[in-house]
């Protein structure tokens, strides 16, 4: 194995389940996941499919109680982080695994200066001097493109834009050169114009520092302009892992056809979108069989009974749906699906 | 900017102007104004859809809620049906409202958590008096029908719905009282894909079936391209573009536009294109930039966009800019 294909993120059959008087919400449920140096793995999924819980998880930021991570294994260089002792996990947050979260006004600190909160990462994990902290904090607010970056580093964060705030949350997350970035909704709160200009930004300093970066989006448009695989989640499961070019022009699970369907394109006119009927079902109680089935237009008896497994292709792609195996006997997705 | 088309004009907005105050240091100091509306003049077709888009701050909802009412707009006109609506007083406004409807972004806010759906569609039919009494059952049944929702809903409360589905509900309150002109401020930007695509086709059926005239705000340029027949592109306050979608996204002729329709990841990972990343961020409202306001950060921009401020001008049928180079800029 090379270098750059070494992978450094693995999650295995990771469960996050909240305990609520409600019952068990499966919020995460079985899923598993291979991160490589420099690799960009995207996570996408509509609201509540528990892409942000994986997130959260991997740096084990689940509020607790009611969540709780009831099973599977996060190995982070080979280190296992579901069981690492709190003061260990706080050495790795931060500093070997940082995120990005997605709305920077609640994730700052609103009376502290930002040079001064990118500083204090660097003082903690670096073991820098108080001086040598801030030279490198401001130099960090250059990288990430802030404009006069000595003058901004002595401001609090509502003194800047949304976009400038977004640059000082991603240049407080690179300041430790970690090894794997979480992007959580980077760019949802931001306009079009700055999300261009934070997409691009994220690409440059992953291509300079070599980071493995983890994606997650609801947006298949962010999907397509910046990651190398997709894993497509539903209901806590993965329903679909694969390069992200097999992702957009054959789609193979059900759901994930629907969804790029139902997207509204710009470059083409539709008189009527495609939908997905009904609605998620609920996550204190799922269905035993496949999780898509209800909304499925191809469901078959089988979809109902069981769970399918995710089960790797010949090309490579992974996919969770009875249609992929040998039992099934229904109709199959015709390559001329994709709108 | 009347055309040859006997289209009829169904709300013309002219000159209008929306001046926030903020607050001053020092009460000597001159009152500073965030100008969120800028001297923003343009027309609306009966039973089209017209789109207003832009970046958070330029003004678009700012317009719709100024076409309502909802704030005091400080200088122009709105004229519906050729009457100044901002002449109008607290009866005549009422009455008018019958007549515009709005959809709001947050279907969680903007419905009464402590009424009912049947109490939500009842209110709006009472105000306007446009159903009897002894009907609205059965008008109540019939709006549900229209926008998808099963009868049982009618007793039921906002928070028992998705969010989806609370969108639905606030567009039957909007239909309830046979509104002409509905106005949509980002009506969809909330939802996840599969459900925006569900809502988006709702809207369409229904302005097909009951001749509705949309006013559409987002910033959503893939949800613009598929609802309208027409597009605005407004700019820190200012129209920078209008013109028929097709020759919107095919050809834009203000580098803003171009900047913008770029910068929309395409959810296509072999589609390739020129980028224009634009730099920097949107000027503060409050001290907008001389000339053409988009000059601080437009790649093309020279000494002549800092003095003077472009016009908004025809350059083709239908599709006006405000650029002083739009002619040589893109062919």
């Amino acid at each position: 194995m090379t270098e750059k294909n070494k992978p450094i993120l693995e999650v295995k059959g990771l469960k996050t389940h909240f305990y609520t008087k409600r019952g068990v919400s499966k919020a995460v449920d079985g899923i598993d996941f291979t991160l490589k140096k420099g690799e960009t793995l995207g996570i996408v999924g509509e609201s509540g499919c528990g892409k942000s819980m994986t997130s959260l998880s991997i740096l084990r930021l689940i509020p607790s109680p009611p969540g709780k991570i009831a099973g599977g294994q996060i190995l982070f260089k080979g280190k296992d982080l579901v069981s690492l002792p709190e003061d260990e996990m706080r050495k790795i947050r931060g500093n070997e695994i940082s995120m990005i979260f997605q709305e920077p006004m609640t994730s700052l600190n609103p009376v502290i200066p930002v040079g001064e909160q990118i500083a204090e990462a660097l003082r903690l994990h670096q073991n820098m001097g108080k001086k040598e902290a801030w030279t490198k904090s401001i130099e960090m607010l250059k990288l990430v493109g802030i404009p006069s970056p000595d003058k901004r580093a002595k401001q609090e964060p509502f003194q800047l834009s949304g976009g400038m705030r977004q640059r000082v949350m991603i240049a407080m997350a690179l300041a430790c050169t970690p090894e794997v970035l979480i992007a959580d909704e980077p760019t949802t709160a931001l306009d079009v114009t700055i999300q261009a200009q934070i997409l691009s930004l994220i690409k440059d300093l992953q291509t300079k520092l070599g980071m493995g970066v983890i994606m997650i989006t609801h947006d298949l448009g962010v999907v397509a302009e910046t990651c190398d695989s997709v894993a497509v989640m539903y209901a806590g499961n993965i329903v679909e892992h694969a390069a992200t070019e097999y992702i957009f022009t054959n789609p193979k699970h059900p759901y994930t056809l629907g969804l790029i369907n139902s997207l509204p394109k710009i470059h083409e006119d539709q008189e009527e979108l495609q939908t997905i009927e009904g609605s998620v079902p609920s996550p204190y109680n799922m269905p035993i069989g496949c999780r898509f089935a209800s909304r499925c237009p191809f469901e078959q008896p089988i979809c109902h009974a069981k769970q399918p497994e995710l089960v790797e292709q010949a090309d490579g792609s992974k996919v969770r749906c009875w249609m992929y195996t040998d039992k099934w006997t229904g109709q199959v997705i015709e390559k001329e699906a994709v709108q | 900017m009347q055309t040859a088309e006997k289209k009829k004009v169904l709300l013309e907005v002219d000159h209008l102007k929306q001046y926030f105050p903020v607050k001053t240091d020092s009460v000597f100091k001159p009152k500073n104004y965030v100008k969120a509306v800028d001297d923003v003049s343009f027309h609306l077709y009966e039973g089209e859809t017209l789109s207003i888009v832009g970046e958070s701050g330029c003004g678009k909802s700012t317009t719709g809620r100024a076409i309502l009412r909802l704030d005091e707009p400080t200088d122009g006109k709105v004229l519906y049906s050729g009457q100044n609506i901002l002449d109008f007083n607290k009866k005549e406004m009422r009455e008018l409202r019958g007549d515009l409807q709005v959809i709001f972004q947050d279907p969680f806010a903007s419905l009464n958590p402590r009424q009912t759906v049947k109490q939500i569609l009842n209110e709006a039919m009472a105000i306007q008096q446009v159903v009897p009494k002894e009907k609205r059952m059965e008008r109540m049944l019939e709006l549900l029908g229209y926008v998808g929702l099963p009868e049982e809903a009618l007793d039921r409360y906002p928070h028992e719905f998705s969010g989806g589905q609370r969108q639905r509900i606030g567009i039957a309150r909007a239909l309830a009282v046979n509104p002409k002109l509905i106005i949509c401020d980002e009506a969809v930007s909330a939802l996840d894909v599969s459900i925006q695509a569900q809502i988006l086709n709702l809207l369409k059926k229904l302005q097909n079936q009951f001749q509705l005239t949309f006013l559409f705000i987002s910033h959503d340029l893939s949800v613009v391209r598929h609802i309208s027949d027409r597009v605005m592109v407004m700019y820190l306050g200012k129209v920078v573009e209008i013109a028929e979608k097709k020759a919107l996204f095919d050809s834009p002729h203000h580098p803003y536009t171009k900047a913008l329709l770029s910068s929309i990841p395409v959810p296509n990972p072999t589609f390739s294109r020129e980028k224009v990343i634009l730099k920097g961020d949107v000027p503060s409202p409050i001290d907008p930039p001389s000339g053409c306001r988009f000059h601080t950060r437009c790649p093309f921009a020279t000494e002549r966009c800092k003095m003077e401020e472009p016009a908004l001008r025809e350059i083709n049928k239908n599709h006006y800019v405000s650029c002083h180079f739009a002619e040589q800029l893109f062919q």
